[in-house]
């Protein structure tokens, strides 16, 4: 503070033109470098890398698109099972990764963390781990284990949506009135008793709000891991494509944005009540 | 005796939170939820007597199979070239998602929409729609228009940018302070000078926040936009994992891994300094 109103009559007019000018001459030498960045990969990425003579004239990219559009009716009886087990994946999963998610959020919560040199490491990898594997990779993982079926499916939404649930809760737990953790030990309450009294009342609203967000998001993820063979709409998709059903492709691709939209109304319904 | 002076005989009060009515729709909606998920359990066929065994047999996968990770593979020159491809894939697609989102956010934030009955809605949609179909369908999508190769990887990392940072850039638009704009306004300026000069200055720090988490999430999704043939690491990743060369796909996951901390450490860094700059 002291040395701000030290520094105030030196800022003649002259040094601040001088800073305006070098933080100028520093923001165009930024702007010239990304420039040139993103010049250097449009050339390396895509006009390198692009088979143009496949892809032939814009007329025949048109025609390819075109061949999208359209709705195959016939695979309509065939997509209801799918739908539900899509949905019901995602529901699991998200109560599975719940489950994992209360030591995350337990050993990842600087306050409450048993152990903090080796129990809050851990936690912060395990939220790490899960949000940086995409849930593609983690579905061919598990998979490769458990089998094919809905089971790998639940585990990979699980697994995938540990990271973001367990961070959001952490950082509620780390952001409580310390209040009535206070009170509760000043009774004689045990650390359970603590957690169940004086902690989890105080996040629960929050928790609650981010564990259906997420849910709204497995919803998306469960749709796609059906591509690397973990069941519900995504198998659908696989075999629409291999077969060239392009109308069949779109169809599937509307059940899932109607999934979706179902699954964003009855999130953003959910949360407006528990907030 | 009790200042009121009533005997004590009577019962004693209890106290609840929640009155008669709440309680039952609480309790009866929490039962919901679990006979449904019980029943999930029931109509997917999940063999809960076997899920323990799993868990053994998943340790005996990873110690055998993935284990040790072939880094030398890795470490390879070609590999690394794919990396960077990667790299240029991410934030190309960040950078085209990101100029699509600016004009499709103005339209999708209610309050500065140029017609709220026409455009909101068509904007709002076409946000959304971005936002619903998954990275995966969209390359999946591109590259049977496309062909094989980086472009169709590109434009579906566009779209789902434009998805992700459009909600949020909306979102933001949506909660300016709306005095500057309607002083503007009042002395006619047109719709264009308000977002420019009463919208802009409120939500640059904001913007540059959300294009960088933009960056770091199209990163991670561009790590393996490449397994349907879009470009990228994701190519190598697939075709080892049909080989079934566990060892090389574990070094490969590990060097996603490695890539999105660095990414993330970056990204996060990058906004510290966005906020100090406000």
């Amino acid at each position: 503070m002291t040395e701000e109103v030290h520094h105030l009559p030196l800022m003649t007019s002259d040094i601040i033109l001088e800073r305006r000018r070098n933080s100028r001459i520093v923001q165009t030498g930024v702007c010239l470098v990304l420039v040139a960045l993103v010049a250097w990969s449009v050339q390396v990425t895509i006009i390198d890398d692009t088979d143009w003579e496949r892809m032939g004239s814009f007329a025949n990219v048109l025609e390819a698109t075109n061949r999208f559009i359209g709705i195959d009716f016939a695979l309509f009886k065939d997509l209801i099972v799918p739908t539900i087990e899509t949905f019901m994946i995602a529901c699991l999963g998200t109560l599975l990764g719940v489950i994992i998610c209360i030591p995350a959020a337990w050993f990842g919560a600087m306050n409450i963390t048993p152990f903090k040199p080796v129990t809050y490491p851990i936690a912060r990898m395990m939220m790490t781990l899960s949000r940086s594997i995409h849930e593609i990779v983690w579905a061919l993982f598990f998979v490769a284990v458990v089998g094919l079926g809905a089971l790998p499916g639940i585990f990979a939404i699980a697994v995938r949506s540990v990271g973001f649930i367990a961070k959001m809760s952490a950082e509620a737990i780390e952001d409580i009135d310390p209040g009535p953790v206070e009170a509760i030990r000043s009774v004689g309450g045990n650390n359970l008793q603590v957690l169940i009294y004086a902690i989890l009342p105080q996040i629960l609203p929050q928790v609650l709000g981010v564990i259906i967000f997420e849910w709204e998001i497995n919803i998306r993820r469960s749709a796609i891991l059906g591509l690397v063979g973990a069941g519900g709409l995504g198998l659908v998709f696989f075999r629409q494509m291999n077969t060239f059903n392009y109308h069949g492709v779109m169809t599937v691709i509307i059940a899932v944005l109607g999934l979706i939209l179902l699954g964003e109304a009855v999130s953003h319904r959910v949360r407006r009540s528990i907030i | 005796m009790n200042p009121n002076g009533t005997s004590t005989t009577e019962a004693p009060l209890v106290w609840s939170r929640y009155k008669f009515p709440d309680t039952f729709i609480r309790y009866a909606s929490w039962i919901t939820v679990f006979v449904f998920l019980a029943y999930c359990i029931e109509y997917l066929n999940i063999p809960l007597d076997r899920l323990f065994g799993m868990f053994g047999r998943m340790g005996d996968t990873l110690a055998n199979r993935y284990y040790p990770p072939d880094i030398e593979y890795i470490m390879d020159g070609e590999y690394m070239e794919y990396v960077v491809e990667t790299i240029q894939m991410a934030y190309l697609g960040a950078l085209f998602g990101l100029i699509m989102t600016v004009p499709l956010g103005w339209c999708a934030s209610y309050n500065m929409t140029p017609s709220r009955r026409y455009v909101y809605p068509v904007a709002r949609l076409i946000t959304m729609g971005c936002r619903a179909v998954h990275e995966m369908i969209w390359a999946i999508l591109f590259v049977s228009i496309l062909g094989f190769g980086m472009l169709p990887g590109v434009l579906a990392l566009t779209f789902f940018c434009t998805g992700f940072a459009g909600k949020l850039f909306a979102e933001e638009i949506e909660a300016v302070d709306m005095g500057p704009v309607e002083a503007m306004r009042s002395t006619g300026a047109n719709l264009f000078q308000a977002m420019a000069f009463g919208v802009f200055p409120q939500i640059r720090v904001a913007f540059t926040g959300i294009a960088i988490y933009t960056w770091d999430v199209a990163f991670r999704a561009a790590t393996v936009v490449g397994f349907f043939g879009a470009g990228g690491m994701g190519w190598y990743l697939k075709r080892n994992v049909l080989q079934i060369e566990t060892e090389r796909v574990a070094a490969i996951l590990i060097s996603i891994l490695v890539l999105v901390m660095i990414s993330e450490a970056v990204s996060a860094w990058a906004r510290n300094k966005a906020m100090e700059m406000k």
